[in-house]
């Protein structure tokens, strides 16, 4: 049974993983190139990152001894690591509790006499299993970076470490319990990011304001962001450490009382049946539409992409001048903020880190999109589909236009909600560098785009993971190479590296071509393997 | 009378003996045919092979004249299809499911529509992953009727579905095929087929046995009876009535296989003293490997 559950988190291991890795590798490689190595240039370095912390109290933790790359990785990796596994432990246990559910396995678990019980037990051992293995590669990337340049605090670290780990599971452990009382898997996400983002928020909320201190300790993100064990002159927190060991006990005894008095599929409280009026969801006429029916059935993943990238355009524009203004005097900073920008540094910023950060989120809705035509292929969709008078190059057509329009509109909302913060904050920006660079975000997700069209056209099982995995891959390529001097071919690797600088350089057009290329060649591809592929096997 | 559906050598080999071999078949345009075979058989692989959804390893289809793989949405546009499998369609309600796939059939009457949803009792309202199995399938089966198709290809279509929804299915058969429609039906279910077919074609193993008529049909059928007596068995008269066979007594209790019609065991026993009497139909699968066996000794037996 125990085996069983863990090869269920294989996956969301070794993804998570190597994100704690990259990431505390990333971080600890970094420190000694933006901090330098003098004791002075390191001040001044730690006074700069503890004023940009009180302006990112959403993201980062509060600071403690920046001056050392062992306080650094742990502000600045660890701290924003919280919000990661958070992902990963909700999306665990929905589809540990409803998922299983749903695809039967528990029926087959309990029909071979494994108690209810003993099943709560596996899944929750399984997935702190999955999660320890997680934690520690993300200490292996933290000692693989620190060693290069520093002594590493190995038992600082193991602490930090453990602290992450009952925060993963603390978690799951939550969302698990939660995702006992709901319907289905949807249902269970929601609730589980609902309770966990408010959890989030109080921390956040005594991050900001000290009076909110003794608030702040009903969440487990200030049980782990108590302990400051890497950094020198930390510590472990014992109450920390004592209240997550103590909520996943309780949590996971609830769940296993909760799931012994529901039915399987079932919610703990079922509410009466909602009586259903005949005019209830009306069919849309978009649905009698090649592309409008696709982007209708697409429109909750379009709509939450949008708002998600406008709300981080406004959020990201807005904070411009308060980071520019605490973080300009940092060594190498001005440089940084003020190349190319023709001398503005607000420029830069937005340049630097809005479109940086509109390109994740263009890859990820890309990845989003790729997932739900792999689904419309193994649901048995895509054979309903093709038992219809249509083609199967129009599949891809329909694909490959609906992606093109839901990109756009994520683009043009996002774009326009920067150029409006911007404006209200009175940061002035060239109205055709915006757009430039706003358009250009249309070719850079339709790579993605048309790789998944490909990989999901034979493959559908492997798209949303290999484009996962191609998407990190580009990532990591265009963070590490100008930090290991890599060459430029191998940069020119990253679809990132392809996108250029446009809003502060012009168009890359080599960039430009070769992402038309790929695009051009992943949707061909893919007309040409839906072709002469056999669909619903 | 034309043919709905032909095809020659199909064939589609997965390897270590699993697939579909050289089957030659054709069905008439205006019948209703059955296609029998138990699990894993084939039936689901040669309707792929029709609908283009798989390719054939070798071998040809053609619908109404038309290659199912070349000429594949040709083909579709006079076909209603019911696949084996329900697909997933999450949150989507009933009636935008059908408004999704009646847009890419095109031709659909709103009338008969209503009508359809109206006889299968189908509330279009609720959300498809609040459907039950057998929900499922009637909205399936509204899907492949809805745009009054030519030919009918549907892949077990009554699972799931309760009685009185299976005979509101053969009377939707009945009626389409009065109107001039071709049902292409598989089925493991022997009761079935004779329900509503005019033709039978049996597959098993990947390979097709026999067509027959619902009269050849008969002979194929068995029944294991049981028969009790109050007094004396009448041994011999049981054993030598015509299609009765695998005759074992217990003590005034006999067990008997009858192939056929039951008239020749009712004569042998009707001067006798019968307390009880059941019957039961064994699983197809169980049909298949007795009459196949049976006739492969005989076949070897007349060789010798």
């Amino acid at each position: 049974m125990l085996r069983n559950a863990f090869r269920l988190h294989r996956w969301g291991m070794i993804g998570y993983g190597v994100v704690l890795c990259v990431s505390t590798y990333v971080q600890a490689a970094a420190f000694i190139q933006v901090a330098g190595t003098s004791a002075a240039g390191r001040a001044a370095f730690a006074a700069s990152m503890t004023a940009l912390a009180g302006q990112l109290p959403y993201i980062l933790p509060q600071p403690f001894r920046l001056d050392t790359l062992d306080g650094y990785v742990q502000w600045r990796s660890y701290g924003p690591l919280a919000l990661v596994v958070m992902i990963w432990a909700i999306a665990a246990a929905a589809a540990a509790v409803r998922g299983d559910e749903d695809k039967q396995l528990v029926d087959y678990w309990l029909a071979a006499r494994v108690s209810r019980a003993r099943l709560v037990a596996s899944r929750l051992a399984a997935f702190g299993l999955a999660a320890l293995v997680a934690a520690v590669l993300g200490l292996l990337g933290y000692l693989a970076g620190a060693a290069r340049y520093e002594q590493v605090n190995l038992s600082g670290a193991a602490g930090k470490v453990l602290t992450l780990w009952l925060l993963i599971v603390t978690l799951f452990a939550l969302c698990y319990l939660i995702a006992q009382l709901m319907a289905s898997i949807r249902g269970a996400q929601a609730a589980g990011t609902g309770v966990v983002v408010v959890l989030y928020l109080i921390d956040v909320l005594g991050r900001t304001n000290h009076s909110f201190d003794g608030l702040s300790w009903v969440s487990p993100f200030k049980w782990y962001d108590a302990t400051t064990v890497l950094a020198p002159g930390g510590h472990l927190d014992a109450a920390g450490v004592g209240l997550s060991v103590a909520l996943i006990v309780v949590a996971g005894v609830l769940s296993a009382l909760a799931f012994a008095h529901r039915d399987v599929r079932g919610p703990l409280f079922a509410l009466p049946p909602r009586e259903v009026s005949p005019k209830d969801g009306a069919p849309s006429p978009l649905l009698s539409w090649p592309v409008a029916r696709l982007l209708y059935r697409q429109r909750w993943i379009v709509a939450g992409w949008t708002l998600i990238t406008a709300a981080m355009a406004v959020y990201m524009v807005g904070l411009a001048h308060t980071v520019v203004d605490s973080a300009i005097n940092l060594p190498g900073m001005r440089e940084f903020l003020t190349h190319g920008s023709g001398g503005d540094p607000y420029r830069g910023f937005i340049a630097a880190f809005w479109f940086g950060i509109a390109q994740l989120l263009l890859a990820g809705f890309a990845v989003h999109l790729v997932s739900g035509w792999a689904s419309d292929d193994t649901e048995g969709i895509l054979t309903s589909v093709l038992s219809m008078a249509v083609h199967r190059w129009g599949v891809i057509a329909e694909r490959a236009a609906a992606a093109l329009v839901g990109i756009a509109v994520v683009v043009a909302v996002g774009s326009v909600a920067a150029a409006a913060m911007a404006a209200g904050v009175g940061t002035t920006l060239d109205a055709a560098a915006v757009f430039r660079a706003s358009w250009l975000l249309i070719p850079f997700a339709l790579t993605y785009a048309a790789v998944g069209a490909a990989v999901s056209a034979d493959f559908p099982r492997a798209a949303v993971g290999v484009l996962g995995v191609l998407a990190f891959l580009s990532f990591l390529v265009y963070e590490l190479a100008p930090l290991l001097k890599w060459p430029a071919w191998a940069a020119d690797l990253s679809v990132q590296q392809l996108y250029g600088t446009p809003f502060l350089t012009g168009v890359f057009w080599n960039g430009l071509w070769a992402m038309l290329a790929i695009v051009a060649v992943g949707f061909g591809l893919a007309t040409l393997l839906m072709q002469r592929r056999e669909v619903g096997q | 009378m034309s043919e709905a559906i032909r095809t020659h050598g199909l064939t589609k080999d997965y390897g270590a003996g699993r697939g579909l071999f050289d089957l030659d078949l054709e069905v008439r345009a205006g019948e209703v045919f059955g296609y029998l075979g138990p699990n894993g058989a084939g039936k689901t692989t040669t309707i792929r092979q029709l609908m283009g959804l798989a390719y054939p390893t070798r071998g040809s289809a053609s619908i109404f004249g038309l290659d199912c793989h070349r000429q594949a949405v040709e083909v579709k546009r006079d076909v209603g299809y019911v696949p084996g499998e329900p697909p997933q369609f999450g949150g989507l309600r009933g009636r935008e499911v059908i408004a999704y796939l009646g847009a890419m059939a095109g031709g659909v009457d709103q009338a008969h529509l209503k009508e359809l949803v109206e006889r299968l009792e189908l509330d279009v309202s609720r959300r498809y992953r609040e459907y039950s199995s057998g929900n499922k399938k009637k909205l399936l089966l509204v899907i492949a009727f809805m745009h009054q198709p030519r030919l009918l290809i549907l892949d077990e279509p009554t699972s799931g579905l309760d009685p009185l929804n299976q005979q509101e299915f053969y009377t939707m058969v009945r009626e389409a095929r009065q109107r001039g429609g071709t049902v292409f039906l598989s089925s493991h279910v022997l009761s079935e087929v004779e329900h509503v077919c005019d033709r039978v074609g049996i597959i098993r193993a990947g390979r097709l046995v026999k067509v027959a008529s619902l009269e050849d049909l008969h002979e194929i059928r068995l029944h294991r009876v049981e028969i009790e007596f109050a007094g004396d068995v009448p041994v011999e008269p049981i054993r030598r009535a015509d299609g009765v066979d695998g005759v074992t007594i217990e003590n005034h209790r006999v067990h008997c296989v009858v192939r056929g019609s039951f008239e020749p065991l009712m004569a042998a026993v009707a001067g006798a003293h019968v307390v009880n009497l059941s019957s039961h139909e064994p699983s197809l699968e169980d049909t298949f490997l007795e009459y196949y066996s049976e006739a492969r000794t005989e076949a070897v037996a007349s060789t010798c």
